[in-house]
Formats: C-alpha cells, structure tokens, sequence
C-alpha cells in the first residue's frame, strides 16, 4: 500500500499490503543505490531562485495533486535536473533552453495569478491555481506570454511526471514492481479478473477494484 | 556453410553470463595520433560497429571513435527508467518545423553500441518493394542498390544478433535461425485481437535469442530492454561485433568527440579527423574516414567541417547534407482491459505485423505502416497519459489503471522531404561547435498513414476486448541526412556507401538511406555497413578499387 494519500476514489489503495522496497533485496547493487537514494532526504534547491521554488512548488503540487503530505519531492527532484542541465536533448527553435523556459514560465504564472488573484501562484488558494492551469492547457497551440501553451505545458508535466514517477511510492500506488534486475519475471501473461487465470508474481498484489476504469461510466 | 561463431567470435569472446570480458578491453591495442591507420571510424552504433568487425577481420588498422563512453552494463546501466538518461545524447539541439521532432531518448544514443543499446530490439527486414518506390508509386525516391544486394548481408546480421521469429511472410519471406520467445500480456492481446480482425500477427523479429547464443544467456524477460539490456541477451553492438573487433586489433577510442574532418586541399581526399578527448583538442592520422554518427551528428559533423573546398561543408556541394531526413510516425494507441495486462513485464518488442506495409490501390495514399507490441514503462505511460489532457487528480487516477493497459505502436513511412534537414543553429555547444538544427514537417500522405494506423490498433484492441482506447501521435527512428544515390546530384554516396566528393571518405550509418519503410532501420543499418565492408575488402569491389587505400594487412592479434 502506498505511503501517499491518495482517496480510494480517485485511485488510491487499489494494490494493498504491495510494497515494491520489500523486494529490493532482489535487485542488483548499481540499480538499488540509485532508487533507495530517491527515498532519502530530497536534494537541496540549487537551481530555482526568489520566489521561483515557491512557485514550482505549488505548480508541481498541482500537476501531481499532492495536497498533503507526505510528498513525493517533485520539486527538489525537477530543481536536480535543471541545475545538472540534464535535458531531454532539445529545445523547441524560438524556445529558450529548459532551464530559462521553466524560470520564465513561472514568472508567466506568477503575473497570471496576480491579474487572476492578485497575490502570487503560491500564495493563490488552490482552486485558484487549478483555474490559472486549466485555463494554459485549454489555449493548445496558441500563445501564453508569447509562446505556444502546449510547448510550456509539454515542458512541465515531462519534468513533473518523470520525477514523479521514478519514486517507489508512486510504483506502489499503480502496482509496477520497479527493478526487476536480475531477477526478472517468470509468469507471463493476462491475469484474468475473477481468478480465472494467474499470472501474477508472488509478490505482485492484484488489483482490488479492477473495474475502476476511469472512463468507464457511473465510476468515480 | 560457415558457423556464426568462425565469421564473428563476439559471443563467445563474453563471459558466461551477463557482464564484459575484462581481458579484452585490458589489452586493446592503443595507436599513436601519428601513426596512419588504415582507417578511423566516427562512431560505434550500429554501422560503426560494423565496419569495425568487419574492416579489423581483414586485417586493417582500425580506431573506432565515439563521443560517449564504453559501457560496462554491469556497473553503468540501471534497471530503472528515470536512472537510465545518461543512455541518451542530450548535448543541445534544436528542434524546428511545423511539426518538431524530439530527439534524446526518443531516438537518440551516445557511448559503444549506440542507439541500439537503448531500442527495442525489433530487427525487421526491409521489402523488396523499398528499394524502387519512386518507379512503383511516384513518391520517395529509388535506392541505387536492390534487395537482392542487400539479401545476403540481412542474413549474415540476423545469424549474428542473433535475430529469433516465427516464420515471416511479408516482403521476402524468410526465416529466422532462433524460434519466437515467449509472449506476455501486452502480446497475448495484439494476437487475440488481430485474430479476431482477421488480420496476420506474427511474434517477432526481435534480437533477442530464445535461449543462450554463445556465452550470452537466456533473457530474464524484465521489461527494462529500452534501459539498456544488463542481461547481454538483447543484441547491441557492445555484444556483437565490439568484442570480436577488439580480438582482431581494433581500437576502441570512447569519450572521443570528433569535430572535424580534415581534407588535404591538394590531393582531394580526407587525411584524418580532429577530435576532443577529455578537454585535449587531438589530431588522428588515418587513409580514410568512416562517418558513422547518424542522422543528426553526420550531417552536422559534415556541415562543421566546410573548408576553403567545401565552402557550405564537406561533401556538400549540391546542398544535399542534411536534407531528406526522415522519422516514421510512431502513433501509439492502448486499450484498457478489466484483465490485468502488465505490459512491464517481458521485452517490449514481441508481436508485429507488416500487413499494411505496401501501397493498397484502394486507399488515398501511398506506402504503409506496420505494427508491434510496444510496452511503455510508468514514466512513459503517465506521458501518454498526459497527452489526453490529463493532469492532478485526473492523472492520479488514471495512473493507478496502469496494470489494465495493452498497448500497440505503428510505423508509418514517411517520405523522404528535401526541407526535412539539419542546418547548423546559431547555439553552440561545450566544444564551441555550431549545434544542429532539426527541422519536421508532414506531408498529407504522411498525416494519412497516421490515422490509418491509428484506426487498425484500435479495431485491434477493441476486437480483443477493449472497452476505451487512447492514442498519442509520437515519432520513431531517424534515418537520411546524407543519403546514397545513382550520382553525385541525388546523393551524398553512392550504393556503396563511398562520398562522391572525397574518395576515401565513407558513410555507414542510417543517414545514408534514401527512404525508411515502415521496418525498425537497426538491422537494415548494419546489413548496408557490412556490405560496404565487404566491397572494400573484397578487392572484388572492381572498377573503385583502384581509388582505395591500400590497407596494410596484419595478422589477428586475439
């Protein structure tokens, strides 16, 4: 079960008593040091400056819908990445580089929620920044302070979802075992609902409530 | 017949089980940045490797240069996504067009083994019919070489990953020398769907042995082929040509970031290449130079090294560099499922099929697309995820349905665009060189295949149960840029890979191809090298050898 809270309505304890760290003992050292170190103390802000780790602070919470804690430190772990220079490897033409194209978009947001809430991102009640957010996805391709919505979007949620989702907590609430080095897996195959075929690992835990699609009508 | 193993000792030259040969590398031979070698060769991936292999078995000197480092996937590789980034080329570049393609990890390698350490593994053939598209169709162009030329060489390869399949029926039909692995969730689910759409499935063709080849052992079906295989069952040139490279005498220079390729003014043709080692700004001699650092850095390499001849850059002089590069689109649907599909487990590539591979009169547009199993990790899935505009609790929620999704990608060949190209930016790197510019735009025909193959995964995955299916439009492989050609004003080389403009100048890597099909091009990369080689040193290559370097043979040294 994941430390995270997370409502069994939107989502959470679907996998109970899974607990991917329990298997760590089965990985190898090289892969081992690498995930335990996401679970120690998060790394000191060294890129975001001011008021800026205030407000990626509060964007991530939002694109991550961490509302209390404990927190996956999505924050400390994107700011890593910035002061590193560890890109994806590109930069749209007419975009500058990912770390002025973060520090510009949370200027960008912080006039937005001045105009918005007359106070800055962090500082705006929650439903105020989810607003604020909404409103930069649903312009597309058109331009937010003066570039396309969809690129500034793109560039958050790719720093957010993969620190987010390089954590062992975030494994634990989706059922994904993490490492599997070296070694690997041995039942392959569709795991029927209702028990009809097992094709689960004994330490994969299934799904408690698989018919919670979130498309799927009538769920929440 | 000759066995594997007499033409190519690689997997027997690795330890039992996973890791290097320690020995090996100890005792690589070392050249002098003064000594002539007979050739010096600009990146280890997939045709790099290659012509290492094969140029170091015929006795010639050989220095293999790459930019990253010489892995030891024991130590260096991780069996994590997010811990696996330092796989990827991330120096900048830019990324222009009306429809921009990311580049790092989506198609971009650095160190030995280039980009083949982090694909999936499929190694498809291309069809006969990718040779000739302009006469067939009217679209692309024609290469200067047919399938037939190509045949012998697909054969070699596949024995050499080695490449495991059920019998194939597309193309040229063949088969290969190991039988399919087994398949998981993700692929149970396209065959069931295809079956119930009438549409032909076949698992395979991956590079990944169904047992052991050579000292390399049995893969442990874990998911992580896209991280780097730590296993050494997925075939990577690291594993399948570097080692029996290194036993014939070949060294491996890594860390080695070539910025120029020096052409004597006088006599015409390449003396050596300038490189960055460490911080030290060094000169290699060599009789000729082997470009190999695909799509993106080739063409830039070759832009970077204008000179007094070659005023708009080496080998430039009908504004060819750069143009006609070329991506497939990559759109990737899932399907949800009530059943727990846990595509994380077991190697991504499992299942295709090339059913809509070729030109169907019926249709609006020309060429086709093929399908696979593609099996995104949570990092990529929460991308996939997010692409639908979901976000905060949204997200949150629709992550935690991770394990009910079966997920299918397309390959849809794009055609070859003069103004699809790399330039050089403005924005220089660490080195102070001029980085690329990349710069995508679609054609109707290629926004057509996109929906038509979008359309096929989701009857597939619906036939098989799917209640909801989500797509994302995404890009796979690079291959053009510097592209071989009947002459001098349609390509950079010609059909053995040699540059018009310099004579002891080649290029073996995929930016040479003049269209890319709808098959992963590693395979097809790699069988091109290893003709080339073959041309080379045959001394049967008729009416060029006289123009070649003579190679000093020597003796093995392994």
């Amino acid at each position: 079960m994941s430390r995270l809270p997370l409502d069994p309505s939107a989502g959470g304890g679907r996998f109970p008593g899974f607990d991917v760290m329990a298997q760590s003992k089965h990985w190898d050292e090289v892969t081992t040091s690498v995930v335990v170190s996401r679970l120690g103390m998060p790394p000191d802000i060294r890129f975001f400056r001011g008021t800026e780790e205030a407000t990626a602070s509060a964007l991530c919470d939002q694109l991550l819908d961490q509302q209390k804690p404990p927190r996956v430190p999505v924050v400390n772990m994107v700011d890593a990445r910035l002061a590193d220079e560890q890109t994806d490897g590109w930069h749209y033409d007419g975009m500058a580089p990912d770390g002025q194209s973060w520090r510009d978009s949370l200027a960008a947001l912080d006039e937005d929620a001045m105009a918005h809430s007359g106070c800055t991102f962090a500082e705006a009640p929650w439903e105020a920044q989810s607003a604020i957010l909404q409103a930069v996805l649903d312009l597309g391709s058109k331009p937010w302070h003066g570039t396309p919505a969809a690129r500034i979007w793109s560039l958050w949620t790719r720093y957010a979802c993969t620190a987010f989702y390089s954590h062992p907590w975030a494994w634990d609430e989706i059922g994904f075992p993490g490492p599997a080095y070296p070694r690997g897996y041995k039942n392959l195959g569709v795991n029927e609902p209702g028990g009809k075929t097992n094709r689960l690992e004994p330490f994969e835990v299934a799904d408690a409530r698989p018919a919670q699609d979130p498309l799927r009508k009538g769920n929440s | 017949m000759n066995s594997v193993r007499d033409r190519n000792e690689s997997a027997w030259l690795l330890p039992a089980g996973p890791g290097i040969n320690h020995r090996l590398r100890a005792d690589m031979r070392h050249f002098d940045d003064e000594e002539e070698v007979d050739v010096v060769i600009i990146g280890c991936g997939a045709g790099g490797s290659t012509m290492a292999q094969r140029l170091a078995r015929a006795g010639w000197s050989v220095v293999a240069m790459d930019a990253g480092p010489f892995w030891d996937p024991d130590k260096d590789w991780v069996s994590d996504e997010a811990g696996s980034h330092h796989l990827y080329w991330t120096e900048p570049r830019v990324i222009g067009g009306a429809d921009p393609v990311p580049l790092g990890s989506n198609n971009s390698g650095r160190g030995v083994g280039g980009s083949m350490v982090h694909y999936a593994g499929y190694a498809p053939r291309f069809h006969p019919s990718d040779f000739r598209i302009h006469s067939a169709d009217g679209v692309g162009t024609d290469w200067p070489i047919e399938y037939t030329d190509l045949k012998p060489y697909y054969t070699e390869i596949e024995e050499e990953l080695p490449v495991s399949g059920q019998d194939w029926p597309w193309g040229d039909p063949h088969s290969y020398s190991y039988s399919p692995n087994p398949v998981s969730g993700n692929g149970d689910m396209f065959l069931r769907g295809a079956l119930a759409c009438g549409i032909t499935a076949k698992v395979g063709p991956v590079a990944i042995a169904n047992g052991r080849f050579g000292n390399r052992p049995h893969c442990i079906y874990r998911g992580f082929c896209l991280q780097g295989c730590k296993v050494n069952a997925k075939a990577s040139p690291l594993i399948t040509h570097i080692p029996d490279a290194l036993a014939h005498g070949a060294e491996v220079r890594a860390d080695s970031m070539v910025t120029r390729i020096e052409v004597d003014e006088r006599t015409g043709k390449a003396t050596g290449v300038h490189y960055n080692r460490r911080g030290s700004q060094r000169f290699q001699r060599a009789r000729m130079v082997v470009v190999a650092g695909y799509s993106i850095e080739t063409p830039r390499l070759l832009l970077n090294s204008a000179s007094a001849r070659f005023p708009d850059g080496l080998c430039n002089d009908f504004d060819l560099v750069g143009r006609y590069l070329m991506v497939q689109g990559a759109p990737q649907t899932a399907g949800r499922f009530d059943g727990e599909v846990r595509m994380y487990k077991a190697p991504p590539p499992e299942v295709s099929t090339e059913e809509f591979y070729e030109t169907d009169p019926t249709k609006p547009y020309k060429r086709g697309f093929s399908i696979q199993t593609v099996s995104p990790l949570p990092i990529t899935w929460a991308e996939h995820v997010a692409a639908q505009g979901h976000w905060g609790a949204g997200l949150r929620q629709y992550m935690s349905d991770y394990v009910h999704w079966s997920c299918l990608g397309a390959l849809c060949e794009f055609l070859p665009l003069p103004e699809n190209r790399v330039v050089l930016s403005s924005e220089k790197d660490r080195h102070g060189l001029p980085v690329a510019q990349f710069n995508y735009s679609q054609c109707d025909n290629d926004k057509a295949l996109m929906r038509a193959a979008q359309s096929v995964m989701e009857d597939i995955l619906q036939a098989a149960g799917a209640d909801e299916v989500i797509t994302i439009d995404r890009y796979a492989h690079l291959v053009g840029g510097a592209r071989m050609g009947a002459d001098e004003h349609s390509g950079v080389v010609d059909g053995d890979c040699r540059s018009f403009a310099v004579p002891n100048l080649y290029i073996t890597d995929g930016s040479v191809l003049p269209t890319e099909g709808s098959a992963n091009p590693a395979l097809t990369i790699m069988a091109i090298a290893a003709r080339a080689a073959d041309r080379l040193t045959a001394g049967g290559a008729g009416s060029t050898a006289d123009r070649l370097p003579v190679p000093v043979r020597r003796g093995a040294t392994g």
